[in-house]
């Protein structure tokens, strides 16, 4: 090798990081404003349920500013968002958080989505001490490390079925056996965990415990096995796609379980235009619902939060959204509470938090998660419909779910 | 290979120290983001500059070398959450169990060839996933929450001593009778046989060496990531990553995975956050891009200099059909 | 009977793992490219259906000639313009730019159709009807039919066609090709096209009993790889015979073993046989 030849690629590599280090060193100032910064799926796996939040949030900002921005000692701010894209991959997520901290000099946090990101997430917001709520991410797992910068709007993966379950051994004629199926995911697993306790103290024999890799398209044989042991009642918890697969091939393998239960699907739009009629009887839980009585500052009530939000977006809204929703209007009642934007401060008001919203009451737990009940639903005529609240059935619901062949 | 005469190899030798100690000092005067920024680059510089021992050197293109980073991951994090190792030994394991196990895979995954080897060791990381999902003891699909580590700085000299480390590993590999050997391989595997080399043995050593630096990555990544999944050490892409980074920068030379992983890994943090959208797609075409145009490397086009263009447009027919 | 269930549901599936192969194998046997751009060209087939289907209203068995040919097309244009210009260079640069096309394609795709998922649902997507205590969906039934007459003329182009001939004498024998007049750039986008029509009937199928999203086809990818090796590269009948080999493992393996083994058999399954007998179960030594 010549020596102009071997300083050519000396050169050529100084040059380059001069380069490189001269463009990632831009920053971003901030100014009469309260910047609330999140890193959100918006490609990959998790883009769905990804585009939820950054609708919530973005629709719940706007909102907050055009009723006036947040005061704080005499000053009024105006709020703004600045998101980026994980991808859904937990380890960008966690440099994006960096970045948004140490670079972008953001004032608050908000979470990503899903448990399985937001557990490394939030290690950044502790680790940083800067409050990040989340609504996203419903593992107990997420909370049980001390931390104390994690706050989150979603109820606990291990209470999920609860409902469901109680439900299911108060029908007539009641629940007697049960096939429980989850995810190899941090959140399936949790809501598992919490299912066989409840499965244990109402009485109901699980025949049936298996799980699935997340990214099983075809349950065929899975169903097999479940169609040999009959059971009344079948919980799946997993996430839209595996829903919407098992229930098809469902369909297609005869299997007709009196219940059919899943975490991820029901509630939302997406789920029932997709399935059609095959979505009929097919049950769901969710914390939030557009018609319940519930309201608060920006948003009146819960329809109000519906109609403005499908106005905007045109789909109508779930509980995904309204728990984003929830996270952006937490931040600025802890805000005023605090009249600091000091992240300590802010920190203890969120921790002391009792606010009424249109996603519900935001109280959070000692460990940072919010405490709130699931609502059984039922997809009836296409419409989601509650049908066990607060250990009381309303609603007519139909019970035992017709079998494939005789429905119309 | 000619060895250097004796002035330049210092002036290299001083570049080398000089760079290292500016390095050194990067912790304290860059911004929190940078630091992270750079401990990234070091980590794809690392992959690169290990993958190179047996597909640059060795010639055996390895489409599963994310499997010894993976496999190296969770035997830190196994080690310290469930058995409550400290970091230095569990970081000793991780580089040596993932060697072992490539030495073990290799001894029958080595007597394939071309597309046979590549598929299979695809196959290995593709497996090795799949175990880690289904077993308890290493969290299965909800992964293995680390202990909270507040000093980044700890980890960019972690990585940075690992990559001085590789670096040195390829320098020798280039100027000693094994790196030879290792070149003899993948030139004509007979006429090496026939000259009395112990291909097997020796296409083994550059496996093993390869497994091990990936290993020893993966296990302070899972330190400082604070928590590791199946989904996130185990990607496929990562190591296409490490694949075009060395071949973009020149795969068989000592600099080029180093330049290659610079140069890519600030290109793509840059697209990450700027366009956010097309992101992913840019990367996409910038393999197809560097396929065409540059197979042999960023440096031989631009050694070229004002024949650049030629050089890309020969690249451009050299393979056609 | 479980077991009886279980081995129908095997070879319904494997009939379709084995067209999806089918196109691989070909692809790699004569131009000894791997093409990991594959599992996009299904994904490809299967937006086209569900387009057709949703827009229009077409039947998806209807226009999976449709299909085909749209996936013909696209894939002569790439290896004419693209893939030709490496064919020569070392195998994991083509195996490089393969991965580079499926990054581009997943992106666009992901751009143009969001990750939405789609299904494509006819009217009779879930019946099915029994036999003793054997239940069988109707739409499997038929896509494994479909499978079979989709082989079977495949195979018979190859071997009793001008074309065919002209396919195999220019993986045999490159040189040889040249000088008997055949144009090989063109054979060669044609042999790409054929693969890539062959993939565009898989994904139209398999859009038919599965959901649709852009990142679809990774992991019909690594399959359309262990049933290509299993059955022998290169090998038509081998693709067939691997997938209905596949097929029937992760039946009895998803039932028998647990939902969750599947995957991690059928990679370690092609380890094994790349270790064992890397020619696949009907392939000749080389």
């Amino acid at each position: 090798m010549r020596r102009a030849e071997h300083w050519k690629n000396v050169i050529t590599l100084v040059g380059a990081s001069v380069i490189v280090l001269l463009l990632l060193m831009a920053g971003v100032a901030a100014a009469e404003e309260i910047v609330l910064g999140s890193a959100i799926s918006q490609t990959g796996k998790y883009a769905r349920e990804g585009k939820f939040y950054v609708d919530a949030y973005t629709l719940t900002v706007d909102a907050v500013n055009k009723a006036g921005g947040i005061k704080v000692g005499g000053k009024t701010y105006q709020l703004a968002l600045k998101l980026y894209d994980d991808q859904s991959d937990p380890s960008l997520s966690v440099r994006l958080f960096t970045k948004l901290v140490s670079s972008d000099k953001v004032n608050f946090l908000l979470g990503p989505y899903s448990s399985g990101i937001t557990i490394p997430a939030s290690a950044v917001a502790e680790k940083f001490e800067i409050p990040m709520i989340q609504g996203g991410g419903a593992s107990g797992k997420i909370f049980d490390r001390g931390y104390k910068y994690i706050f989150g709007t979603l109820p606990k993966a291990e209470l999920y079925f609860q409902s469901a379950i109680e439900a299911a051994a108060k029908m007539n004629p009641p629940v007697r056996t049960a096939a429980l199926l989850f995810s190899n995911e941090a959140f399936d697993r949790s809501v598992a965990e919490g299912s066989r306790q409840w499965l244990k103290e109402s009485r109901i024999d699980k025949v049936y415990d298996e799980e699935y890799q997340p990214a099983t398209q075809d349950f065929t044989s899975i169903l097999a096995v479940i169609k040999t042991k009959n059971p009344d009642l079948i919980l799946v918890a997993g996430h839209e796609e595996n829903s919407l697969n098992f229930i098809r091939q469902s369909q297609a393998a005869g299997v007709n379980p009196k219940m059919m239960v899943f975490t991820v699907g029901p509630p939302t739009g997406d789920f029932r235009k997709t399935l059609g009629k095959a979505a009929e009887y097919v049950y769901g839980v969710t914390p939030w619902l557009p018609d319940m009585e519930i309201g608060g500052d920006i948003f009146k009530s819960a329809r109000e939060f519906d109609k403005q939000f499908q106005g905007r977006f045109g789909y109508a809204a779930d509980y995904h959204v309204a728990s984003g929703a929830a996270d952006v209007l937490a931040f600025k009642a802890a805000i005023e509470r605090a009249q600091s934007l000091d992240p300590k401060k802010v920190r203890d008001a969120l921790a002391a938090l009792d606010v009424e919203t249109l996603y519900g009451r935001v109280k959070f737990e000692s460990t940072g998660q919010i405490n709130m009940s699931q609502v059984l639903v039922q997809i009836l005529d296409g419409n989601v419909v509650p049908v066990y609240v607060n250990g009381k059935f309303v609603n007519k619901l139909v019970y035992p779910t017709p079998k494939w062949g005789e429905r119309k | 290979m000619t060895t250097r005469p004796a002035p330049r190899r210092f002036a290299t030798i001083a570049a080398a120290v000089v760079g290292i100690v500016l390095l050194g000092a990067a912790p304290g005067v860059l911004s929190p983001f940078m630091v992270q920024f750079v401990i990234n680059l070091f980590m794809l510089a690392i992959l690169a500059e290990s993958w190179n021992i047996i597909g640059g050197f060795t010639g055996y293109a390895s489409f599963g070398n994310v499997a010894f980073f993976g496999i190296g991951a969770y035997t830190t994090g196994v080690l310290m959450t469930k058995v409550g190792w400290p970091l230095a030994a569990a970081l000793a394991a991780a580089g040596v169990v993932p060697m072992l196990f490539a030495a073990l895979v290799g001894l029958p995954i080595l007597r394939l060839k071309g597309h046979y080897f590549a598929i299979a060791t695809l196959g290995v990381a593709e497996t090795m996933r799949e175990v880690v999902y289904n077993l308890e003891i290493t969290g299965a699909g909800t992964g293995l929450v680390m202990p909270i580590a507040r000093t980044p700085a700890l980890f960019f000299y972690l990585m940075l001593g690992i990559l001085i480390a590789v670096t040195l590993v390829n320098v020798w590999l280039a100027h000693s009778r094994f790196g030879y050997g290792l070149v003899a391989i993948r030139e004509d595997e007979d006429a090496a046989a026939a000259m009395g080399i112990d291909t097997a043995r020796y296409k083994t050593i550059a496996f093993a060496l390869s497994g091990a630096f990936a290993g020893l990555t993966g296990g302070v990544f899972a330190y400082w990531i604070t928590f590791i999944d199946p989904d996130a050490v185990f990607r496929v892409i990562v190591t296409i990553q490490m694949i075009i980074m060395a071949v973009f920068g020149g795969a068989g030379t000592v600099v080029g995975p180093l330049l290659g992983a610079l140069v890519l890994a600030s290109v793509s943090e840059i697209l990450s956050t700027h366009l956010v959208a097309l992101a992913e797609l840019f990367n996409g075409v910038i393999v197809i891009l560097v396929v065409l145009f540059m197979p042999k490397g960023l440096l031989e086009v631009v050694r070229a200099g004002r024949s650049s263009l030629r050089v890309m447009a020969r690249n451009l027919r050299e393979y056609r059909v | 009977m479980l077991l009886l269930q279980v081995l129908i549901n095997g070879l319904l599936l494997g009939g379709l793992y084995g067209i999806m192969a089918l196109g691989m194998s070909l692809i790699w046997g004569v131009m000894n490219i791997v093409n990991v751009a594959h599992g996009a060209l299904i994904m490809l087939g299967a937006y086209l259906t569900f387009w057709m289907f949703s827009l229009w209203g077409i039947d998806p068995f209807v226009s999976l000639p449709l299909t085909i040919l749209g996936l013909f097309v696209y894939g002569y244009c790439l290896q004419r313009y693209v893939l030709n210009l490496i064919v020569r260079a070392q195998l994991f640069l083509t195996l490089l730019i393969t991965f580079g096309v499926e990054v581009v394609m997943i992106n666009v795709a992901r751009l143009l159709w969001s990750s939405d998922l789609r299904q494509v649902t006819p009217a009779y997507a879930a019946a099915n009807f029994e036999v003793g205590q054997i239940t069988i969906p109707w739409v499997r039934l038929w896509v494994f039919v479909t499978t079979l007459v989709l082989s079977v003329t495949f195979l018979f182009v190859l071997e009793h066609t001008r074309l065919g001939r002209a396919i195999r004498a220019t993986s045999e024998e490159l040189r040889a090709a040249r000088l008997t007049g055949i144009p090989v750039a063109h054979i060669y986008a044609v042999t790409f096209g054929l693969g890539a029509a062959l993939a565009g009937a898989a994904g139209g199928l398999w859009g038919m009993l599965f959901p649709i999203t852009p990142v679809m086809g990774g992991s019909l990818t690594l399959k359309s790889f262990v049933v290509a090796v299993l059955g022998g590269l290169g090998t038509m009948m081998g693709a067939i015979v691997g997938g209905l080999v596949l097929g029937l493992t992760e039946s009895f393996a998803g039932t028998y073993l647990g939902p969750t083994y599947p995957n991690a058999i059928s990679f370690g399954l092609l380890v094994l046989i790349l270790l064992l007998r890397p020619t696949g179960i009907l392939g000749r030594r080389a």
